[in-house]
């Protein structure tokens, strides 16, 4: 029983310390900044209530039942799932308001077209950002047939 | 009218969504062009009150992949809530949106006690 419980906390704090390390990976391999907080969505919506699993059973199995830690793992947790998500659409918006181009394949590019940066619905320049990023992806437009851009 | 065991069976749903968005990125982690395709796509809601809102969004963000990048608010009777979604692994703009709305759908199943009617039905055909 007891080696049934040890392979359990090992999966448990392994996987999700292993999940940490994919999200920091695929950060560096993600092309820009909205996709880089993309990715980290595994680390703190799997990885870490994995590792707080993990350290609850260590705990049940080395001190025993309490009321108390109990109720410490449930609050961390869900805490864990809430405020990734939350914390997540925050920096998203920060990233999108504070100018930051967005990769030049992204499309179709609805955002764009929202705000009246490209009046085309998704063209050659679908992949284009917002505001000083029209400058820096011209240059790498494939096939763009906008007369002001060349 | 929220439905107790239904929501207890989204967030169950959500769980596995997560599991399953993080295989992946895990998955694109591997192979050579895995994270070069994303898009923005643009997302009228069906939801009306702030708390389901604010739970779609949350929804999403949480799901490995999508990602909220905007939201735009109603304004009168005419244009609904928008989210603005960034998709990481979508093959097209209608598998996303049709990812999404079932999303959507079983939210508001969730919080209403019955299912809202079809995307395609509330926005037209260009919606899905």
């Amino acid at each position: 029983m007891t080696t049934v419980v040890d392979v359990f906390i090992a999966f448990c704090v392994l996987s999700g310390s292993l999940l940490v390390l994919v999200s920091a990976l695929a950060m560096f391999r993600a092309k820009d900044a909205l996709s880089r907080i993309n990715v980290f969505s595994p680390a703190t919506g799997l990885g870490m209530p994995l590792v707080v699993l993990g350290c609850y059973a260590y705990t049940l199995q080395q001190e025993g039942f309490s009321v108390y830690r109990l109720l410490i793992a449930i609050i961390a947790f869900f805490s864990l799932i809430i405020v990734s998500s939350i914390a997540s659409n925050t920096l998203s918006r920060s990233t999108l308001l504070s100018g930051s181009p967005v990769h030049r394949y992204t499309r179709p590019n609805r955002l764009a077209y929202a705000q009246g940066e490209d009046p085309r619905e998704d063209g050659a320049a679908g992949g284009r950002g917002f505001g000083d990023a029209q400058g820096e992806t011209q240059g790498d437009a494939q096939d763009d047939d906008d007369p002001t851009a060349s | 009218m929220v439905n107790p065991l239904r929501l207890i069976g989204y967030f169950l749903w959500i769980g596995k969504e997560i599991v399953s968005g993080t295989v992946d990125i895990v998955v694109a982690l591997i192979t050579p062009r895995g994270y070069s395709s994303p898009m923005i796509v643009q997302l009228p809601l069906r939801c009306t009150t702030d708390l389901e809102i604010a739970m779609f969004a949350s929804s999403i963000t949480i799901t490995p992949g999508t990602l909220v990048a905007a939201i735009a608010a109603s304004d009168g009777a005419e244009d609904p809530p928008t989210l603005f979604v960034h998709a990481l692994f979508s093959d097209s703009e209608e598998e996303a949106m049709d990812g999404l709305y079932d999303m959507e759908a079983r939210l508001l199943t969730a919080m209403r006690g019955k299912p809202p009617r079809p995307a395609v039905e509330v926005f037209g055909s260009g919606a899905s």
